[in-house]
């Protein structure tokens, strides 16, 4: 946050030799399990990291950013499909995925973002599941039947480990722009969109403009995420990467670390990874997804501003209580 | 069909009305009612019309619990219509799943004495499933507008609706009111569902695509208009009807997502409303 800017220096260091280990991680040869699961959780780091621009900063909840994650998935495929690329082409093409994406997402919103909390959540959901039908229904793109890339054609852990490491820089460059964002001019409008929109725009924020942009930048880093994703699944269909369970994933990981701040989203999408990862390895999927709706409603009623605020109080309070901060964990 | 869409949404446009709560686990309340009248009908062979005299109660009390429980936390939070929204979104996750655990996934049928019977009348032939739908929905959206023009607590409802803070001056207890609205507004759910389930297949996951028809009705209605949502209900039906007889089948899901995403762009605040 703002106010934690002169100690940050020691945990940015730590961030930084953390994401080095884990950047070299892969060359160690761990089980391709870990790799895997590592490279969820940098995914869902990115898009939460993204949603948050526009939802978090600018307090519109879009339950429907999975569809520009489908559109980069979609779109990158298309690409290898008609111009027959390379690997490294098809790596490439993710980022004209990405810009299809904040082109689709300046479309839609510029209409859409005139609409307010609850309506503009239900029109997003909504448009999800439009572009989620109309692909299902459009033999072009492959309809129902999803579309087959070709693979790379290397060892699946070498393979794994390369798209490992894109999804580690993109979750990355996801995190500094928000942080970037955060700290800027750009930051403070949609904050002020948030608190109160009508008194920002007397306040010469010039809101529609800044939501645009938020919703373009926060469209175009899913839709490169879908892109790269497209290529490791080698599989895509509409089921899949339009799965509305994202779309759900995504804010509540934002919402969970604490929609207010950069590193909210990427906390979330750690701790969230982790134990729906955990769930579902020891517990049936019926029951995991139970417990996974109550941490829903948990999050919301004791922690309505993060995970990261919410342990921030109880520090504040137990150090005034006790001086000390044993009970802080 | 129509009507037991204003059934459904008539209760879903209460608590977005009076509470500014934003159900999104309406229409799974509405499956589990549902569910529970198959399993009823398939143990005891008693009528699913019959089953609503105790799973309209039965849900009663539990939304009143969960509403104390989950709901009241946040109902004097700043911004309640995303709060509810994540918890109720959180309350359906859980619900949905409870009835996989015990039901299972496969889609289900009601299949009661007089499914697929028909009577004719002049050269018409007249399916009595749908006709019972019908005749249900209408009874229970009646009911709804009776007790918000007639009794007291429903005049306290409305009250609480228009003016929360006079309508507490005047000593209406509307921690209570809401408790009140909201156990209604999920018993309504209960008897839709049942609705629904007369007329379609119903699975686990199907709570999904009746809460957008939810909130088609809803929104064309305008938000806490009774009278308004049972026409829109009664409209989509007809538009669901007709685009069914014309469109491919998969093809109806999108016109009514479309005319959703149109309506909320022209009209927000509804085809009925002059303005909010």
């Amino acid at each position: 946050m703002r106010g934690s800017r002169p100690d940050s220096r020691g945990p940015m260091w730590f961030v930084v030799i953390a994401m080095l280990a884990a950047a070299v991680f892969p060359w160690f040869g761990p089980p391709v399990y870990f790799i895997s699961f590592l490279y969820t959780v940098f995914l869902y780091m990115c898009l939460a990291s993204a949603w948050n621009m526009i939802g978090g900063y600018a307090g519109y909840i879009s339950f429907g950013h999975v569809a520009f994650f489908g559109i980069g998935a979609y779109a990158a495929a298309l690409l290898m499909k008609t111009f027959d690329l390379s690997a490294l082409g098809t790596v490439l093409s993710s980022i004209p995925a990405g810009v299809v994406a904040a082109a689709v997402a300046v479309i839609v919103g510029y209409p859409c973002l005139r609409l307010r909390g609850p309506y503009f959540a239900v029109i997003t959901l909504c448009f999800a599941f439009v572009v989620d039908l109309a692909i299902k229904n459009l033999p072009i793109v492959g309809g129902a039947d999803g579309l087959w890339l070709k693979a790379m054609d290397l060892p699946i852990e070498i393979s794994r480990a390369v798209m490992f490491e894109l999804m580690l820089v993109l979750m990355v460059v996801t995190v500094l722009v928000s942080a970037k964002i955060s700290h800027s001019r750009f930051g403070a409008g949609l904050r002020a969109i948030k608190e109160d929109e009508e008194v920002a725009q007397t306040m010469a924020v010039n809101a529609p403009w800044l939501k645009i942009r938020a919703f373009a930048l926060s469209a175009f880093f899913p839709g490169i995420a879908g892109g790269l994703h497209a290529y490791y699944l080698t599989y895509i269909h509409p089921d899949i990467v339009f799965d509305v369970n994202i779309s759900i994933l995504i804010v509540l990981m934002a919402l969970f670390g604490g929609g207010g701040s950069w590193l909210g989203p990427v906390i979330g999408a750690a701790v969230l990874s982790l134990v729906n990862e955990l769930l579902s390895t020891f517990v049936k999927a019926e029951l995991a997804r139970i417990i996974y709706g109550s941490l829903f409603i948990i999050v919301i009623i004791f922690m309505p501003n993060g995970v990261i605020e919410f342990l921030g109080r109880l520090r504040k309070a137990s150090s005034a209580h006790h001086g000390t901060s044993e009970t802080a964990t | 069909m129509g009507a037991v869409y204003a059934l459904l949404g008539v209760g879903f446009s209460l608590t977005w009305g009076v509470m500014r709560v934003i159900n999104i686990s309406h229409a799974a309340f509405g499956l589990l009612g549902a569910f529970i009248a198959y399993t009823v009908l398939k143990r005891w062979g008693i009528d699913p019309v019959v089953t609503m005299v105790f799973t309209v109660p039965f849900l009663f009390v539990a939304a009143c619990l969960i509403y104390r429980l989950v709901i009241s936390p946040v109902a004097r939070a700043k911004e309640v219509m995303v709060s509810s929204m994540i918890i109720t979104f959180g309350l359906a996750i859980i619900l949905e799943n409870l009835i996989l655990l015990v039901w299972g996934a496969d889609p289900r049928l009601l299949t009661t004495s007089y499914t697929s019977k028909c009577f004719v009348l002049g050269s018409f032939y007249f399916q009595y499933s749908p006709l019972i739908g019908f005749a249900m929905a209408m009874v229970g959206v009646a009911a709804i507008y009776v007790f918000l023009k007639m009794t007291y607590t429903g005049k306290a409802v409305r009250a609480a609706w228009q003016q929360p803070d006079a309508a507490q001056l005047y000593g209406i207890n509307l921690k209570r009111i809401s408790m009140i609205t909201f156990g209604l507004a999920v018993a309504s759910a209960g008897a839709g569902g049942l609705g629904m389930a007369l007329l379609y297949s119903f699975e686990p996951t199907s709570h999904n695509l009746w809460l957008v028809h939810l909130f088609l009705v809803v929104i064309v209605g305008g938000v806490g208009n009774v009278l308004g949502t049972a026409a829109a209900g009664l409209t989509l039906g007809l538009i669901t009807g007709f685009s069914l007889a014309v469109l491919p089948y998969q093809w109806v899901n999108l016109v009514t997502f479309g005319l959703l995403m149109v309506i909320l762009l022209i009209r927000p605040q509804g085809l009925f409303q002059s303005e909010v």
